[in-house]
């Protein structure tokens, strides 16, 4: 039906067999740690309500064994979801995967990226780590957020796109 | 080429100070509460009578918007240079707008009946990118605005090495509404339904006679129905209800007229251009190239008129542009779409159908009802059920209703769902009462997501979203294959195009 396009599929690079890259391992600490520091902000007010307004046993255990599921949800997550998450560069396009019930993979061609960012927070810095953000025309929602780089890889990426994305505007003209 | 004046800062036409009268109180009508706060005050605080204030309210107003706009004039200065219109205004925070030639994407003029009596337009920049903060260049010449569009597209096509200057003058319509087609469109607007729920607050503040002759129509309804029976009753009641639907379309019909009368397409060099309008005339321009979809929309009504309506959208940045950066043609037939679209599209391409009728569209799988039944429509319903059951009793269970109803819906909904694709574009067909088609060349694309929920990894399934400048285009419950291979040719058309996409 179409025959155009069937000729072209068979050469075509495939995205699917790819050397997905792994993100920084130190990621996995780094989420952890910052679930941790934020149940135990969260744990301070509770605290302080249980010991000084003193609640009645069994809403207590109700919200503390509850905030107990939120820790072990918090330490475990990381390591489900961050081996799902990896990114491909290639030639003339990048491409991330992520998601464990929603799995989605993201591909940008050079030709099409606007500009490039890395960014870090301090707790990044102190794991060595950045994020790297793509952005497409349109704005159209999130562009592309690679979090948990480690800091070189996502100043050599940001360069590379760069690079890339200059040699691809001088092919279009 | 001595039309555009390149010496020096311009002033407009004094004429312009219509224009800044009809902005002044636009802005005052926006900050309704602000404006009119000082006038309340002085109205319930003043010691004169209520006719008196009305009366020095009125003129202190009126002078304010008079003044105000005469230095709005005074203070507007222009200059047009090899490469960009340059604006001044303002008359307390000076501003100056820098409006580069390849930043504008299109140019559109507005005519009201003064200024078409005197030959002057109001032109108004489309540019790309700019966050809210258009150009404006009231009551200028019909000749300068046509000179000012020769000169940016000659900018443009010298920097993209498209387009030959053809002839204004002697351009053929590509389409041409007649009244037919007015009367089509006024039947078919939305907005008759906002116009309706608009005019209901209004009709009770200040139409109490209207009131007073539908409740006296409906009473005397009433008392009709008791002496003759219902069943005359029931006419009256119908009759009134008949009239306002009338007078509505009528209404809404003489908006489509204001708006759309002479409404012609055409085509100039690579600049598709649109003028109508009865007393204001609306002239509307987008470069061919810019065009990121196409869209033919059919509402119920339109179903019935066998007409569509066309709209091309170019890119936006942030969510504001969105309705700003729409290209659109009122009415046309599945035939004049299709004949439309391989010069609107590309040259290359346009070669489908995007009428949602063709048979040439494939189905999206029968999953994608799956989800929409389960969550919108049985989880819902057993809630309510449950929860009625135990509060109500036994009648509680009529919940369950809700999810027949839903169930309805999604099949409607993936009836709707389809797509087609060929070398060049794909499109895209959803719709839920309607149908809406959207089209988009492959090469246009900005990123392409395949996703995949759990259950869709279960059944092989993936749907594929497509990242345009203009929006996304999503491609609902696909066979995963389809998808993964429609993804690498699209990047594929994407990384080995030579032509910008903008």
């Amino acid at each position: 039906m179409f025959e155009n396009l069937e000729v072209a599929l068979e050469g075509l690079p495939r995205a699917d067999t790819l050397d997905w890259q792994p993100l920084d391992p130190n990621l996995k600490k780094l989420q952890q740690l910052q679930g941790l520091l934020a149940l135990a902000a969260a744990a301070i007010p509770l605290a302080f309500i249980n010991i000084v307004a003193g609640i009645p046993a069994l809403p207590a255990v109700l919200v503390w064994s509850g905030w107990a599921l939120v820790l072990i949800v918090v330490l475990a997550w990381p390591g489900i979801a961050l081996p799902k998450r990896g990114y491909v560069v290639r030639d003339r396009d990048i491409l991330f995967r992520k998601g464990v019930i929603w799995r989605s993979v993201t591909a940008i061609p050079f030709n099409r990226i606007q500009h490039v960012e890395t960014s870090s927070t301090p707790f990044d810095r102190k794991f060595g780590i950045a994020t790297l953000q793509l952005f497409t025309a349109g704005g159209s929602g999130g562009d592309l957020k690679i979090d948990g780089l480690s800091a070189d890889t996502a100043e050599q990426l940001r360069v590379f796109v760069l690079r890339k994305v200059g040699r691809s505007i001088e092919r279009a003209e | 080429m001595n039309v555009l004046s390149r010496d020096g800062w311009q002033r407009t036409s004094p004429f312009a100070i219509l224009f800044f009268v009809g902005k002044i109180v636009r802005v005052i009508a926006q900050n309704a509460w602000q404006s009119i706060a000082p006038l309340f005050v002085y109205i319930s605080v003043g010691k004169e009578d209520l006719v008196t204030k009305i009366v020095v309210g009125g003129i202190t107003l009126a002078l304010v918007i008079v003044v105000g706009s005469i230095l709005s004039w005074l203070f507007f200065r222009y200059r047009v240079l090899d490469d960009s219109v340059l604006i001044r205004s303002g008359v307390f925070r000076k501003k100056q707008l820098d409006i580069k030639f390849d930043r504008i994407q299109g140019i559109n003029t507005q005519q009201n009946p003064v200024y078409r009596f005197l030959d002057l337009v109001t032109v108004t920049f489309d540019t790309a990118g700019s966050s809210g903060d258009e150009g404006n260049l009231p009551a200028v010449t019909r000749d300068f605005a046509n000179a000012l569009r020769k000169q940016i597209g000659s900018t443009r096509s010298k920097r993209t090495d498209a387009g030959d200057d053809a002839d204004a003058d002697s351009l053929q319509p590509l389409l041409k509404l007649d009244w037919r087609d007015m009367v089509r469109i006024g039947l078919a607007d939305r907005r008759a339904l906002i116009v309706f729920a608009l005019i209901g607050p209004l009709m009770e503040q200040m139409g109490d006679e209207i009131r007073g002759y539908v409740d006296e129509a409906l009473q005397s309804a009433a008392l009709n129905a008791m002496q003759f029976g219902v069943s005359t009753g029931i006419q009256i009641a119908a009759a009134v209800l008949v009239g306002l639907l009338v007078l509505f379309a009528m209404i809404s019909i003489a908006a489509a007229f204001l708006r759309y009368h002479n409404f012609e397409l055409y085509l100039d060099g690579t600049t598709l251009r649109s003028h109508g309008g009865l007393l204001t005339r609306h002239e509307h321009s987008i470069d061919l190239q810019k065009i990121q979809t196409l869209r033919l929309q059919q509402g119920i009504v339109q179903i019935w008129l066998k007409r569509f309506s066309m709209t091309a959208r170019q890119a936006i940045s942030g969510r504001k542009q969105r309705r700003k950066k729409v290209f659109s043609i009122p009415v046309v037939t599945a035939a004049q779409a299709d004949g439309l679209r391989p010069l609107l599209l590309a040259e290359e391409a346009g070669r489908l159908s995007q009428d949602p009728r063709d048979p040439g569209f494939s189905p999206v799988s029968a999953y994608y009802m799956r989800s929409r039944i389960l969550y919108i429509g049985l989880l819902p319903a057993l809630a309510f059920a449950a929860f009625f059951a135990v509060e109500v009793g036994p009648p509680g269970i009529t919940g369950l209703l809700w999810l027949p109803v839903v169930a309805l819906l999604a099949w409607r909904n993936w009836k709707r769902a389809g797509y087609r694709f060929d070398a060049d574009e794909i499109i895209r067909r959803s719709g839920l009462f309607g149908y809406r088609t959207v089209s988009l060349l492959f090469r246009k694309v900005q990123r392409i997501t395949v996703t995949q929920s759990h259950y869709q990894r279960r059944k092989g399934l993936a749907s594929l979203r497509l990242y345009m400048a203009s929006g996304t285009v999503n491609i609902p419950y696909i066979e995963l294959s389809l998808a993964r291979q429609l993804r690498d040719y699209i990047l594929y058309r994407i990384e080995s195009s030579e032509k910008a996409w903008h």
